[in-house]
């Protein structure tokens, strides 16, 4: 499927999710479709870690939903991610793996085995129990409900089988926040969600 | 377990309670057992042993944004892996973030594969510019709520070294 049109639904299906994105094409597409700035934390600077960073925002705030996208290429520099989002089992985190068999943020160069990488596989080896496959966009506005559910019993994962960017698609704009205005704009949003208090002073 | 590293081990569980450190991420040092299972055991604590140091620096960093004080504990060479996360995430965002780790290669240390953090784990901390304080008596654990603290005004990292001799008692 068509990497914007599956963030283009995903992102119609979204009520008050919380959105981590990952390094790279998932933080264009996420920005190109929703231009949101208060609710998404584009975690550019990092490789293989939004799921981290997304499993301890929802340990530390329980009624959070977490969206936490994430490359396939980020995923093979850190599968063993999986084995620590298992034994969290956190029911407010849905980890979506953005298969594009690529390292899309730099020119579409080769993963490693990429023909024979079964991520859902691999994620039901390490004991995921809530894991999904999505090769169409049918078939996620299907079943996007089944993904969704307030009542997961565990940490879901998702693998989104879709196309490389296109070369048009790879200018699209990043994100274009600074460093420190993406933390206090993400980080006021969750304080005036939750009545947490993350910077020690409001303004 | 030791009378004495099981206290000092206890000694860092309470320094970590006072600063309002609920989470523990660990990957295992020998030298830390005695703290890790200590945290392990206390209810104070959700303690999660994660499968790489990066691992730790992206839990500690999300757990900030949720508002819950964290702390990752690691090796000596475990923390050397992570020059590149905590230069990306607590760096460019100013997350701060709060690590314990082993001052491997010092006097004392009896294993002869720690010589390059021996040679190069302080020089790296200066290199990046990253605060980090030297804990070798069991009258400095309180040290780590100043250092704790002074991440959090910052909004910088800062690493607190523990020696063998407070870890281990010189055994």
């Amino acid at each position: 499927m068509n990497y914007l049109e599956c963030f283009r639904a995903i992102a119609r299906h979204r009520t008050n999710e919380i959105v981590i994105t990952s390094a790279g094409n998932s933080s264009q597409a996420w920005w190109e479709v929703t231009r949101d700035s208060n609710g998404s934390f584009y975690l550019d600077a990092s490789m293989s870690l939004s799921t981290m960073f997304a499993s301890g925002l929802a340990l530390a705030q329980p009624e959070l939903k977490i969206w936490a996208f994430m490359g396939d290429g980020a995923f093979a520099m850190n599968p063993g991610m999986l084995m620590v989002e298992r034994q969290m089992n956190l029911p407010n985190l849905t980890h979506f793996l953005v298969s594009n068999r690529v390292y899309g943020a730099t020119s579409n160069a080769s993963l490693p085995n990429l023909e024979k990488n079964d991520y859902a596989a691999m994620a039901r080896a390490m004991g995921l129990e809530r894991v999904f496959e999505f090769r169409s966009i049918e078939a996620l506005e299907h079943d996007f409900s089944l993904l969704n559910g307030g009542n997961a019993p565990g940490h879901t994962f998702v693998v989104l089988e879709v196309e490389p960017f296109s070369d048009k698609e790879q200018k699209l704009e990043q994100p274009p926040f600074d460093g420190p205005e993406l933390k206090f704009r993400f980080g006021r949003h969750i304080e005036r969600l939750t009545g947490a208090d993350i910077f020690g002073y409001r303004i | 377990m030791t009378n004495k590293s099981r206290t000092v081990a206890m000694q860092i569980a309470d320094a970590l309670s006072s600063c309002g450190v609920q989470l523990v991420a660990s990957l295992p040092d020998n030298w830390l057992m005695d703290v890790i299972q200590t945290i392990e055991q206390d209810d104070r604590f959700v303690h999660v042993p994660v499968n790489r140091e990066e691992s730790a620096i992206g839990l500690c960093s999300g757990a900030y944004m949720g508002a819950m004080g964290s702390a990752a504990l690691m090796g000596a060479s475990g923390f050397m892996t992570v020059i590149y996360a905590m230069t990306k995430i607590n760096y460019t965002y100013e997350i701060p973030m709060f690590l314990m780790a082993t001052l491997r290669g010092a006097l004392g240390d009896h294993h002869k594969h720690h010589l390059s953090n021996g040679l190069y784990l302080l020089r790296v901390l200066d290199a990046i510019n990253m605060r980090y304080q030297i804990i070798d008596k069991s009258e400095d654990i309180g040290l780590i709520a100043r250092c704790y603290e002074h991440t959090r005004t910052f909004t910088r990292p800062m690493v607190v070294l523990f020696t063998r001799d407070l870890l281990r008692g010189g055994h």
